[in-house]
């Protein structure tokens, strides 16, 4: 886990996950359904595409609405989690996933200008 | 080939006596109304005689409403009966009767009748045709007018009926001694005449309510000093008679009764469309709705005072603005609703002042003492308003100030406000926002008695004729003092829209041409970074320049940030500490034994290319640190620490800042001054939206 938090962690929707196999990276979407089991859930993005994100140990709470997940892209296309977050729906202004999968473009199709590359590492 | 006229027939019918199938031409026709069904009256002659007592059955109606019975044509009735008035007078009710010639195959009037009196009286209708006269609008021609002998018309009339005729047949008038005695017309034959004096009044009369006629309908030839009653018509000058109950038969009585109501039988005024009036022409009449109808107005200036009030009338060809001043306004005020039609005639032309009306006409007209005004019932065809709306999506490609017509659904309105203008008056005002089916918005602010009393519920389709479309806040529209407001009017486009919204129309998700704070048509929302304001040279022109920016706070001046104000409302200069327990402000010239806390805020702002001083006052600051002025001077006095903490709070708090920058001199050094006019708080999706939509430009 500690290594994943030092590492750039460019934020991605389902589209991208095959470019970030065996990447670490950031996804934020909307909890859609929970494994029974608690290790598993799916999440949508802000195109309404699906991916499923695996956790190392069962959840322990009621996860809804809009979640951040930390962790690696599998050889599956399935998001290994490390670390979730869950942004609150009851305080600030509502998510917009929309508008975020637009910014989410632009970062993507304008990597000059947005260099997260040159990051953590001492 | 000339038609052969049953001779005696005339005679013969009035006496009672049966006659077979009588041919008989027709001399005149006119329309009387009674309540309801409308009847006919006819002048008919067989050659030897002629009698204005023959009364068409209702039945036979369709005859003269499809213009069968033109004058000249000869006819034959087949069936009549014979009825006589209570007072003595005979009438021939034709119950069937078939049109063997129209009139322009019979020629001219055949023969050379004379006028069959039953008693005496009434009989000849005196077409007192005026020499002037146009041809009356009603479906007969001009009844022959007087002939040049016409006599006893009434009295003084004698010999001295002028009327030259036109060209139309001229009756004779005989034996009918048109006494001034009081001719009770008898009611079938007259319009209404209630209470007016009608005396030898043609029986063809409209209603004359006796109100002094003023020369009522442009047909009337100067009556001078006559006392019309009942209208003249087309008398020629009737000098000092008393005219008593004019021969009507040709008159358009336009109005002249001031209240006639029912429209005049065969007097029904020859109309001509608002778009052709001019100052030149000496006689006419427009029947035109009320749209707009002001209050009365009184003013008092150097030449003296008075009163007035306005009204806009339209009809199908135009519109018109009408004023009426002093004596008139009591005489008109009261008869004129809005939303009436009325037939109006000699008022004054003059070309309009264009600085009070907004109407398309290059005329308008005052009413004087001897105009006429007459309700007019029966108008369908009157439109009720003649709007140009402009569909809201377009009010981009209008001009600043122009006058536009708008129609749209009110989706939501502001509560009514009241706020003192420049002149220190207090106005109501109210924004309500209109939509239409471009699926665009706009903010149309009502004054006064409109703002107070417009009611949104049920979102109303709300018609604004007139309103001035300005640049305030990119596009928004305002009420004048000569605009109308109509809320659910009866137009098709009301309609139209009506059912579009309940439709579709609630759920769009508009875009609004009044945004508070978007992209907007030139005016202050200007967006800009705070290096563009060096880079660009800004307010370094001769005018202040104006633009928005996201930015964040990065340091106040919490030490000067208060100073001690001039109580007075209106004031807000520094005042000197007397050190006495009294402060005074120079600029009122008093002293005080208080004063009041204001703010005044030096800040630096920041964003990721640059930093700026700026300065924000009391209702800008007050917004920044969340804390009254007062409150803030009372806090410093006593409690520091949380004085401090106030200013901790707000900084670098992120905000919309809208500016104003200018070029300032003082003594000598040139600098550039930045105050903030208005923060707003940063509506993040807005502010992404718009960032994408910089970059997409960029992007290409």
């Amino acid at each position: 886990m500690a290594g994943i938090l030092d590492v750039p962690k460019p934020r991605i929707n389902c589209s991208m996950l095959s470019q970030f196999i065996s990447r670490a990276i950031c996804f934020v979407g909307r909890v859609e359904k929970v494994h029974p089991t608690g290790k598993m859930f799916t999440v949508m993005d802000g195109e309404g595409k699906t991916a499923t994100v695996e956790l190392n140990e069962p959840l322990e709470e009621e996860l809804s609405g809009i979640v951040e997940v930390i962790g690696m892209v599998s050889n599956k296309g399935e998001i290994m989690a490390s670390t979730y977050n869950l942004l609150r729906e009851d305080k600030g202004i509502p998510f917009d996933l929309e508008l975020y999968n637009e910014a989410l473009k632009v970062i993507h199709d304008f990597p000059q200008h947005y260099p997260f590359q040159v990051a953590a590492s001492g | 080939m000339t038609t052969k006229l049953t001779h005696g027939a005339v005679e013969a019918l009035v006496k009672g006596s049966h006659v077979e199938n009588p041919v008989l031409q027709l001399l005149n026709i006119r329309q009387i109304n009674t309540t309801g069904v409308p009847r006919y009256r006819l002048i008919m002659s067989d050659g030897q005689h002629y009698l204005s007592s023959f009364l068409m059955a209702t039945q036979l109606n369709h005859l003269a409403e499809e213009n069968l019975l033109v004058p000249h044509c000869v006819c034959l009735l087949k069936r009549t009966t014979s009825n006589t008035l209570s007072d003595g007078r005979h009438v021939v009710v034709i119950v069937d009767m078939e049109v063997l010639k129209s009139a322009e195959e019979a020629g001219e009037k055949i023969g050379n009748p004379k006028s069959y009196s039953t008693d005496g009286q009434l009989s000849s209708p005196n077409k007192v045709s005026s020499t002037t006269s146009e041809p009356s609008s009603t479906s007969a021609a001009e009844g022959p007018g007087p002939s040049n002998n016409s006599k006893g018309w009434g009295t003084g009339f004698t010999g001295k009926a002028p009327v030259k005729t036109s060209p139309m047949k001229t009756f004779p008038m005989k034996g009918s001694p048109m006494k001034t005695s009081p001719m009770k017309a008898s009611p079938m034959m007259t319009c209404p005449m209630k209470g007016s004096q009608m005396k030898g009044s043609s029986m063809m009369t409209c209603p004359m309510k006796g109100s002094p006629m003023k020369g009522s309908s442009m047909m009337t030839s100067p009556m001078k000093g006559s006392q019309m009653k009942g209208s003249p018509m087309m008398t020629s000058p009737m000098k000092g008679s008393p005219m008593k109950g004019s021969p009507m038969m040709t008159s358009p009585m336009k109005g002249s009764p001031m209240k006639a109501s029912t429209s005049s039988p065969g007097s029904v005024p020859k109309v001509m469309p608002i778009a052709t009036l001019n100052p030149y022409i000496s006689k006419w009449t427009i029947r035109a709705r009320v749209t707009n109808k002001s209050n009365i107005r009184n003013w008092s200036n150097s030449r003296g005072e008075g009163k007035l009030f306005s009204f806009e009338v339209v009809d199908e060809s135009g519109e018109i603005r009408i004023t009426a001043f002093n004596n008139e306004v009591d005489k008109f005020f009261t008869l004129l609703e809005q939303g009436k039609v009325y037939y109006i005639s000699k008022a004054t032309l003059k070309v309009a002042n264009k600085q009070y009306t907004t109407l398309k006409n290059d005329y308008e007209m005052t009413l004087q003492a001897h105009s006429s005004i007459v309700p007019c019932t029966d108008s369908p065809e009157v439109p009720v308003m003649q709007c140009d709306f402009v569909p809201i999506g377009e009010l981009e490609n209008r001009d600043k100030d122009s006058i536009v017509d708008l129609i749209g659904v009110c989706n939501s309105a502001e509560d009514v406000s009241r706020i003192t203008t420049k002149t220190s008056r207090e106005v109501s005002k109210r924004a309500i926002s209109l939509i239409d089916t471009t699926g665009k918005v706009v903010t149309v602010t009502l004054w006064g008695e409109e703002a107070e009393k417009f009611d949104d519920s049920g979102q109303p389709v709300v018609a604004i004729k007139g309103a001035r479309l300005s640049d305030f806040r990119g596009i928004s529209l305002s009420a004048l003092f000569s605009s109308t407001i109509m809320v659910n009017p009866d137009l098709p486009e009301a309609f139209r829209l009506r059912a579009w919204y309940d439709r579709e129309g609630y759920a769009v998700d508009s875009q609004s041409l009044t945004e508070t704070m978007s992209v907007s048509v030139g005016s202050k929302m200007n967006w800009r970074t705070l290096s563009d304001v060096k880079n660009e040279n800004m307010g370094h022109g001769e005018k202040a320049d104006y633009f928005s920016c996201v930015a964040t706070i990065v340091y106040m001046r919490k030490e000067n940030c208060l100073y001690q104000a001039c109580p007075s409302s209106d004031c807000n200069k520094k005042v000197i500490d007397q050190q006495n327990g009294f402060y005074r402000c120079e600029k009122c010239n008093r002293e005080f034994p208080n004063f009041k806390y204001r703010l005044l805020l030096s800040a630096n702002l920041a964003d990721f290319g640059d930093n700026q001083w700026v300065t924000c006052f009391q209702e800008t600051a007050e917004v920044l640190l969340g804390r009254k002025a007062e409150e803030l001077g009372q806090l410093r006095e006593t409690d520091e620490a949380e004085f401090d903490e106030v200013f901790q709070k707000a900084n670098f708090s992120t905000h919309i800042f809208k500016n104003r920058v200018k070029l300032e001199t003082y003594n000598d050094e040139s600098r550039v001054k930045v105050t903030v006019m208005e923060v707003l708080p940063v509506d993040h999706r807005v502010y992404s939206r718009r960032l994408l939509s910089n970059i997409q430009k960029l992007a290409h």
